[in-house]
Parts: structure tokens; C-alpha cells; sequence
């Protein structure tokens, strides 16, 4: 009877040590954290730098010529700028070096409107893929030599976009001259495009 | 042979090197002027009246496409103080086929504050050390990029992107 009663106290014991040694184990291995204890879990946050990333020329060759018939004197390549970033960019025209020296008797106009001896050179986008404006409707003048905060392209992310040189000129300036314009493109973030 | 026969040879010995001196140097100064083109005032850069618009056109795109570069860049680094590394993040990608340099300015005084040395294709620098200590503060800049041919060096051209700089301490 004792050693029955031996042997059955054994059994209890060993029942009630066992699963609590099974669970040691597994929290050893795991160290599950209990809800509503006090552990503590360090949540590291890093914020990714906005990386701008863009395609642009960075030289504008045009040609200008008063025996074009259209109101827009310049033949000018497709100026394609693409936007390689997931934000929204901005393409502004900050400065634009202009030297007329080689033409006599000629001045600069910003407004687009030219008297007999004026050059005006502006930039229009793309309205016809491919195609270059005949109309200076809607198009931006560029200031000579001075700075300028113009805008002339919103590009979404990931899009492409297109500009030509436009302009035009009085009946005074002659066709055999040269001159260098020289605008420079400023790409920027923005926050919302059209 | 008489002295003065001797001395008649003598005289046409020294006229006949002075001849050869003056040949010689009308070659090399020949040669030299060939060397320094002289460009005709004369002529006009642009179109021929009567050519074809399309194809000046083309002639046109085919220079506009060769100045074009590809760039990245952070628009915010950061400075953790005035003489510190940050994140600039500047890259020449490999597709590019150009060297590029890179200048920030300060858009409120013009002052240069950083300016790179030249970047291969497919090179990027990760943080850069500015040239000039800034204040704390935040300050509107703009990174101008500038292009060279691989090859030769010539200077291409150049565009540019804004950039917010953040100096912490």
C-alpha cells in the first residue's frame, strides 16, 4: 500500500513538472513576449533620402531665319527631357547668357513683341509630337543676361516631356550674323504637376 | 687661285648661306601659319538659305541628343555640422558617355560651396565634405552640372538641379 501510494505521488509530481519544463523550453527558444507584460521592442524608422533623377540637354542648337513663313523663325530640335525619379520635377530656366555682339545695331526683347532691329527667343512645349510650333501663342520669353525664375516644363514621375525654341525677329536684322543664347535649366522637386 | 678670286668666293659662299637662312625660314613660317587656322569672317554660322529645313532640322537634334546627360542627386542632404560628411548622393550614370563636374552655389549669395573633380560614367559619390564651413541652418542651393566630352575634355554644356541643404549643428 505505501509503495502504491509512493508510486502515485511519483506520477503526480512528474505530471505537474513536466509540462512546466516543456514550456521553459520553449520560451527559451522563441522568448515570446506576453501581452500586456513589460517588454520592450526598439522600432528603428529610416527616412530615404528623395533622390532626383533626371535626363536633360545641356546645349541648345537652334536656327533662326526670317525666310521661314510661319510666325516662328526658329527651327529648333525637340528638346525631350525626362523625368527618371518617383517624385513630380519642375523645369525652370534660372539664367540665360545671351551675346549679341556679332549683330550690329540689334537688341534684345523679353516680351516676344520685336521692333525693326530686336531678336526675341522664347521656349514653347510640345503641343503635336514631333512637330515644331508655328504659332508663339502661350510661348515663354527668355531674359537676356539676367537671373529668371521661369517655368517651363512639370514633368510627373517617371514621364517624359518636350519643348522647342520659338522666336522671332524685325525686318531689320540681318540673316548674316550670329549670336549664342544660352539658357540654363534648373530642375527641381515640386509637389503637385498638371 | 688669285686672293681676289678667293675672296669673291668667300663673299658668294656667305650670300648663298644667308639665301639658304632666308629659305628655311620662310618654310617654317609657312608651316607655322598653316597651323593657326585662320576662320574667314566672311562666313555664317547657320543656314544656307534654300536647304532643306528637315534635314538642318535633324542636323540640329543629332548635336541636342549628343549634350544630353543623365543625372541623380539628393535633393535634401543632410550635415550633421558645418565641417561634417552628408549625403549628397551625386551620380554619373554609366549610359552617359560624358564627365561630369559638379558645383553648388548658394542661391541667396552665388558662393560656391562645393565643387567635384571630374566623374566618370557609371561613378557616384555618396557623401561629400563641403569646400566652406556652413551655420547651422537650412539653405537653398543649386547643383549645376557641368559636361565634358570623355574623350577630348571639351566642355559641353551644362544644366542644373535645386537642392535644400540641412546643416544640423
Amino acid at each position: 500500500m505505501k509503495k502504491k501510494t509512493l508510486f502515485l505521488s511519483l506520477v503526480l509530481a512528474a505530471s505537474m513538472l513536466f509540462p512546466n519544463v516543456s514550456y521553459a523550453a520553449d520560451a527559451s527558444s522563441t522568448r515570446d513576449i506576453p501581452v500586456g507584460g513589460s517588454g520592450q521592442m526598439e522600432m528603428v524608422g529610416t527616412v530615404e533620402p528623395t533622390i532626383l533623377s533626371v535626363t536633360m540637354p545641356t546645349f541648345v542648337p537652334f536656327n533662326i531665319s526670317s525666310s521661314l513663313s510661319t510666325q516662328n523663325k526658329v527651327i529648333s530640335p525637340r528638346i525631350n527631357m525626362k523625368n527618371n525619379s518617383n517624385v513630380p520635377v519642375r523645369v525652370d530656366v534660372t539664367y540665360t547668357k545671351v551675346d549679341l555682339s556679332k549683330l550690329n545695331n540689334v537688341s534684345w526683347s523679353d516680351t516676344g513683341t520685336v521692333g525693326p532691329d530686336q531678336i526675341a527667343i522664347g521656349l514653347k512645349q510640345e503641343e503635336t509630337k514631333n512637330e515644331m510650333p508655328k504659332t508663339l501663342t502661350q510661348a515663354r520669353w527668355l531674359k537676356a543676361n539676367q537671373k529668371q525664375d521661369m517655368n517651363v516644363l512639370i514633368l510627373d514621375s517617371n514621364q517624359e516631356g518636350a519643348l522647342y525654341v520659338v522666336g522671332t525677329m524685325g525686318d531689320g536684322v540681318s540673316d548674316n550674323g550670329t549670336f549664342n543664347v544660352t539658357p540654363t535649366f534648373v530642375v527641381s522637386r515640386t509637389s503637385s504637376s498638371n | 687661285m688669285s686672293k681676289r678670286k678667293k675672296r669673291l668666293l668667300a663673299i658668294a659662299g656667305i650670300i648663298l648661306l644667308l639665301l639658304v637662312t632666308v629659305l628655311i625660314c620662310y618654310f617654317l613660317f609657312t608651316k607655322k601659319d598653316n597651323r593657326n587656322l585662320e576662320y574667314d569672317d566672311n562666313a555664317t554660322t547657320g543656314i544656307l538659305p534654300g536647304v532643306d529645313i528637315d534635314q538642318r532640322r535633324k542636323e540640329l537634334q543629332n548635336m541636342l541628343d549628343k549634350s544630353m546627360i543623365a543625372f541623380s542627386i539628393n535633393t535634401s542632404p543632410v550635415f550633421l555640422n558645418g565641417t561634417a560628411k552628408g549625403n549628397l548622393l551625386i551620380e554619373n550614370p554609366g549610359n552617359n558617355a560624358k564627365l561630369l563636374r559638379v558645383s553648388i552655389t548658394i542661391d541667396d549669395t552665388d558662393d560656391e560651396i562645393y565643387a567635384s573633380k571630374y566623374l566618370k560614367p557609371g561613378t557616384y559619390i555618396e557623401s561629400v565634405k563641403l569646400d566652406k564651413v556652413l551655420e547651422k541652418g537650412t539653405y537653398n542651393a543649386t547643383a549645376f552640372f557641368s559636361a565634358y566630352d570623355e574623350t577630348s575634355g571639351e566642355y559641353i554644356g551644362q544644366t542644373g538641379a535645386q537642392i535644400t541643404i540641412t546643416v544640423q549643428n
